[in-house]
């Protein structure tokens, strides 16, 4: 029993040694011809179709919420036009 | 390719400063939304942003690295200077709130009973918990520095077994005090003991889990071959991160964990 404990440790070690070698190979030649191709495509979109997507995605979301931002500030400058029935007033003592 | 005859980075033109801005505009807006009228959008819209940013933008820096070359010496030398110099703002952030705990328990006042911790407060053990995450951190201090020799000795495996034995170091930590958050008797409602307390040790919480999240970042490099035994930078910054968050802890537990309880 013990015997298959250690064999099995044993393989286990060897197997996690190797595993990294084998899942990970070196990409780095591919990524250099692509990122200093002299293109002229920018930085932020030359990996590819992703940047662009993700690119396009940031800036809608950016400038859309600063859109959305102005737009809940004038709806809570004006509380008269707003949802609430009674005017709030605070009294000082 | 466009040639200079300087050895510094002239970095293109980027939109990511613009998003990042924008980003902060909505998650500061985002909090006075959900503060007075309970609307988390744009709280949301800002964190994502945010997020996008972030990921683009160091995204870019790595292309300009690696995989396009334009950090020389010089330029590394400026990046090093610029870490140094954020972490030092980060020590006076902290101390900020150092100051405030000082402030309040070196001379408690009679509405807390006059001693400290103030009445009603039960402090939680220093030797309990607390202890255990001082272990903790300074195992992984210890793990990183194995790490760090690991990459520059050309010891792919080895590097690469310490960074994560930091990493799930880190991670133990955070579910630690996150449970201890949860026990804990007191909250911080509980007076100036509870807002001095879950302040100083919530930011550090935060920068444990942005400093994890960095570690993460350099594993996911390092098992990509972003890293050379002799340019680093990026491992050694994140390294620098994670010794500064270490130190704060120890001063957080022997000021306001073991002193003042």
């Amino acid at each position: 029993m013990l015997w298959n404990l250690l064999a099995l440790h044993q393989i286990g070690q060897r197997t996690i040694s190797t595993a990294s070698h084998r899942h990970f190979k070196n990409k780095l030649p591919e990524k250099h011809k692509l990122f200093q191709e002299d293109d002229g495509i920018p930085l932020y979109l030359k990996g590819g179709i992703a940047d662009a997507l993700l690119h396009r995605a940031t800036m809608i979301l950016t400038v859309g919420g600063r859109a959305y931002a102005i737009y809940q500030l004038a709806v809570a400058s004006f509380p008269n036009k707003g949802d609430k029935k009674q005017n709030t007033t605070y009294s000082h003592s | 390719m466009a040639h200079q005859s300087h050895a510094y980075h002239m970095v293109k033109p980027s939109p990511w400063p613009l998003t990042g801005a924008l980003s902060a505009l909505l998650m500061t807006s985002g909090l006075a939304m959900w503060f007075h009228f309970y609307s988390t959008t744009l709280l949301m819209l800002g964190l994502l942003t945010n997020t996008l940013t972030m990921y683009q933008w160091w995204r870019d820096v790595m292309r300009e690295s690696t995989y396009q070359g334009h950090h020389t010496p010089p330029v590394q030398k400026g990046l090093r200077y610029g870490m140094i110099l954020f972490i030092t703002s980060e020590v006076f952030f902290f101390a900020g709130f150092f100051w405030a705990f000082y402030h309040s328990s070196l001379a408690p006042t009679p509405q807390l009973g006059g001693h400290w911790p103030p009445t009603g407060i039960t402090p939680l053990n220093p030797l309990e918990v607390p202890l255990l995450n001082t272990s903790v951190l300074l195992a992984s201090g210890v793990s990183i520095t194995w790490a760090h020799h690991s990459l520059m000795e050309n010891n792919r495996n080895q590097m690469i077994q310490a960074l994560l034995i930091t990493i799930l170091l880190g991670l133990y930590f955070t579910l630690l005090q996150a449970s201890e958050y949860f026990e804990s008797p007191f909250t911080i409602s509980d007076g100036i003991y509870g807002s001095t307390f879950f302040v100083a040790t919530g930011f550090h919480g935060l920068h444990v889990i942005i400093g994890s999240t960095f570690l993460t970042i350099c594993l996911i490099r390092q098992l990509m071959f972003h890293f050379t035994s002799k340019h680093h930078f990026g491992f050694e910054a994140a390294a620098w991160y994670w010794h500064f968050v270490d130190v704060v802890w120890l001063f957080l537990y022997v000021s306001i964990y073991w002193w003042g309880s």
